[in-house]
């Protein structure tokens, strides 16, 4: 049972990497809208943007 | 009569001229507005918009309005930040969005311009983000595009901060996250253990899964946990006793005992204790705060009611500013029709102000010289020049904002207190905790502490957590899903058990909008027809609440010198004859013969005007507010609900009796001022009563903070929906006796979870004490309890008959 010695402490990294992730995902505010995206895909233009889009 | 506006759905009687030719077909529009932002949308091949949205829209308004004013330089500097490319960002408040497509047509829309360099919207925090080119494009060209589309820009001060609780609403999130990811890897460690305890564990792996469970709970407590902490600290402060502390001393206590046996090598552990009934609470918390956000408050709601632009008056010159640039001391002309900008008084000019939002008096106030003038007011008949006092966050409209918003924040506590179920839970809780305490300091002390903390920690798991939350949050989306929003999870509990609803103002059973209820000719030489026509071109140069009445009625083509006498009347010529419409006195003051014969009839419950020329009067027109056609309706089915009904209005006494009479003698007090509404609330609670009100709640802070539930009316102004615990966005009435409906339908489901969990608690506890339950059957008990309980309030979601009324009560969008 002593692989338990080295699984736990990775089970700790991979913790601490999620909730690094996460504060990240709601820091660059991908929680902030979740309806909008969801109908985006729908309505979002199969046709080629309009020439605009300026550098 | 099955036809409808293609933009914004509301139902048409067919005298509509507006249409719109849209692949092919010509489609009727209700109003000039929805024309205008159907022809937008078509000309710019956003038409996807109708197939996608999501509810009715409101209509658009029809009104153009000035944007100019934000492309001053000042104006600029204010609200936006130029950027080193020369380019400028602007953060925009966008109200009318309701559903995720109307994000996604603002965004496509804006985008087309010209000039545009970027513009993402965001429909749930009804905010936007928009940079642009200053070069290429004016903002008021952005601006304009948005208004056009029905929905209304509000620009946001850049370096005031964008304050909308997003913030908040992060760090709640954060803190969920924390829990949550704690909860999976804390729940495995336990698995182990509860294996280990039946089925042998090495001494060495075990504490190892004890002392990773204590580094892994502890940031729970110490952070997640941190908002419980905080809440019973305030309230012991305050000497009482809220929900957060029973919370708060269960969660501390089995942290604290975890960690002196965890340190100490032997006992029991409760880590996953702690961080599951952390993590569910915040579920709990999290899902009603989100639903406060999407029911559209906001700080600052008052802004809404100031103008849009400002005519400052200095030295040299005359310019248009913005509100929010007004200071003290400033001087400046409001014209007919113009909200007054700021608290202030009045320098010269006369003229008539609607202060009905502020006191609730219908009528229009005289004002002169000298006398004072409140923000937010309207101006209805004469061009003024005032100075301003208080601008801004200092004036009476930002005060009695702010004085909603402290009369309800000092609410939760009561509401708490009332909220039966989970006080009757937490007291039989602490009281056996007690018991259980007593009993073991006499019989073994040193089991006394673990015995305790057991059945506090014996309450925490899921189904008696989820039991409230979970019917909560599924009943607010049914109700919203039937015309009424939630702000507060707690209401729905009150509103279950209400007895008694108070509509506080007449403009809420009725339209609020005057309408010609009789037109009576009262000389020969005159047609209806004519005097309708004139009056409606008189009318049409007043700002006064009366001339709203005249709008619809095609105006006569050859009135001029039309002039406007503050608190009397109207004037004008038409065909080389003098007209007046206004008061009795005034119209006769040009008549050449005198109050020759013809009577002039006066109504009490109605408001007269009175059309005449050089020989006297010709009409009187009996202006009334209508009755909203689901009002009777409504009220039947809140009696058939067993609930009492009554009016308490501050309007006159015959106007009020005049509405009760055609709801079958609806108990009713007229003339009522805010303390008569809270004394009369007070007196219902006195008798046990459970009271609701509904209105506008604009002018009735202290009525609000007594009655146990508000429910605003949505076509009533913006700052109600800032105090109110329900809100009716649609404008009728059917949507309250439904909701009532579902709450009593939610508290019902409410007790079965907690009876379900309390049985299961009851029998499974005693079984798993007493080692009669394998692990297994308990974790598998537990997880089938929780599903259980989610399922049955899932039930409050299916889709049952819709009353008729329901539905039909979302196409009632008024304009305001």
């Amino acid at each position: 049972m002593s692989i338990l010695y080295l699984l736990i402490p990775l089970g700790l990294v991979l913790l601490a990497f999620s909730v690094w992730a996460f504060f990240w995902a709601v820091r660059s505010g991908q929680f902030d809208d979740l309806d909008t995206p969801a109908v985006q895909i729908l309505l979002d233009d199969d046709r080629a943007p309009p020439e605009r889009r300026d550098a | 009569m099955d036809e409808r506006c293609f933009h914004c759905g509301r139902a048409l009687d067919g005298s509509e001229t507006h249409a719109l030719v849209v692949d092919g077909v010509p489609r009727p529009m209700c109003c000039g507005g929805c024309e205008a932002a159907a022809r937008l949308i078509h000309a710019q091949g956003l038409e996807r918009y109708y197939a996608f949205r999501d509810g009715a829209t409101p209509p658009a308004d029809p009104a153009a309005r000035d944007w100019t004013l934000f492309d001053r330089d000042a104006a600029l500097r204010r609200y936006s930040h130029l950027r080193a490319d020369g380019r400028r960002e602007a953060s925009l408040r966008i109200d009318g969005m309701h559903c995720a497509a109307c994000g996604w047509l603002i965004e496509n829309s804006v985008r087309a311009l010209e000039g545009v360099v970027d513009v993402q919207v965001n429909p749930s925090g009804a905010r936007a983000e928009l940079t642009w080119d200053p070069r290429r494009i004016a903002l008021s060209r952005v601006l304009g595009n948005v208004h056009r589309l029905g929905y209304l820009p509000r620009l946001r001060g850049f370096a005031g901060g964008a304050d909308d609780g997003s913030e908040e609403r992060r760090t709640a999130l954060k803190r969920l996250g924390v829990a949550g990811f704690a909860m999976m890897q804390v729940m495995t460690y336990a698995v182990a253990l509860y294996a280990g305890a039946f089925d042998g564990i090495e001494p060495d792996i075990e504490r190892l899964l004890r002392f990773v469970s204590l580094l892994v709970t502890t940031p729970v407590v110490l952070y997640s946990a941190q908002p419980f902490f905080a809440g019973a600290w305030r309230t012991l402060r305050a000497r009482t006793l809220g929900m957060d502390v029973p919370v708060a001393l269960s969660i501390a206590a089995a942290w604290a005992w975890s960690v002196w046996t965890t340190l100490r090598g032997h006992g029991a552990v409760y880590f996953d204790s702690v961080v599951m009934f952390t993590f569910f609470l915040l579920v709990g918390r999290y899902v009603e705060a989100a639903l406060r956000q999407a029911s559209g408050r906001e700080r600052d709601a008052w802004a809404r009611l100031l103008p849009d632009g400002v005519t400052r008056i200095t030295a040299e010159t005359e310019e248009r500013i913005t509100p929010d640039e007004l200071t003290a001391g400033d001087r400046v002309r409001v014209l007919p029709g113009e909200r007054i900008p700021a608290d202030g008084v009045i320098l010269s000019g006369r003229t008539e102000v609607d202060e009905s939002l502020l006191t609730g008096e219908s009528a229009p106030q005289l004002r002169a010289p000298g006398d004072p003038l409140i923000a937010g007011t309207l101006n209805t008949s004469g061009s003024l020049e005032m100075r301003v006092n208080r601008a801004g966050q200092d004036s009476t409209l930002a005060a009695a904002a702010r004085l909603l918003e402290r009369a309800q924040a000092s609410r939760p506590r009561i509401a708490d207190a009332a909220d039966r179920v989970a006080a009757w839970f937490v007291g039989g809780v602490l009281l056996i905790a007690v018991c259980v305490a007593v009993y073991w300091l006499r019989h073994d002390a040193a089991r006394a502490f673990p015995a305790v903390l057991a059945v506090l920690v014996v309450t925490c798991p899921c189904a008696l957590s989820l039991a409230t939350p979970a019917a909560l949050a599924a009943a607010t989306t049914r109700l919203a899903r039937s015309g009424l929003l939630v702000t507060r999870g707690r209401a729905i509990e009150t509103l279950a058990r209400v007895q008694h609803v108070i509509f506080d103002k007449t403009g809420t059973l009725t339209r609020g909008v005057p309408r010609i209820d009789e037109l009576r000719i009262l000389s020969r030489h005159a047609t209806p027809e004519r005097c309708l026509a004139i009056a409606a071109a008189l009318e049409r140069r007043s700002e006064h609440p009366v001339a709203r009445a005249f709008a619809a009625i095609d105006p006569a083509p050859d009135v001029s010198d039309v002039t406007t006498e503050p608190g009397r009347g109207v004037e004008g010529r038409a065909g080389g004859v003098l007209y007046r419409i206004g008061r009795a006195d005034y119209v006769q003051d040009i008549a050449e013969i005198g109050p020759a014969g013809r009577v002039v009839p006066d109504d009490d419950a109605r408001t007269t005007l009175i059309l005449g020329d050089t020989s006297g009067p010709l009409a009187a027109f009996f202006l009334a507010d209508r009755l909203r056609e689901d009002a009777p309706a409504a009220l039947q089915a809140l009696r058939a609900l067993g609930l009492e009904t009554s009016i308490a209005s501050g309007d006159r006494a015959a106007v009020v009796a005049r509405v009760a009479r055609r709801l079958d003698g609806i108990d009713a007090r007229a003339g009522a001022s805010a303390q008569d509404k809270l004394a009369l609330v007070r007196a219902l609670q006195a008798r046990g009563r459970v009271v609701a009100m509904v209105g506008d709640g604009v002018n009735d802070a202290p009525v609000l903070a007594g009655a146990d539930v508000s429910v605003a009316i949505g076509s009533g102004t913006d700052l109600a929906k800032v105090s109110a615990d329900l809100v009716m966005p649609g404008a009728g009435l059917a949507p309250l006796a439904h909701g009532i409906e579902i709450a009593r339908r939610t508290l019902r489901i409410v007790r079965e979870n907690l009876a379900w969990a309390v049985l299961y608690n009851t029998v499974a506890v005693p079984l798993a004490a007493s080692g009669r339950l394998a692990p297994w059957m308990a974790a598998l008990g537990m997880s089938c309890s929780s599903l259980l309980v989610v399922a049955n309030a899932l039930r409050l979601l299916r889709a049952q008959r819709e009353p008729a009324s329901a539905s039909l009560a979302r196409d009632e969008v008024t304009q305001t």
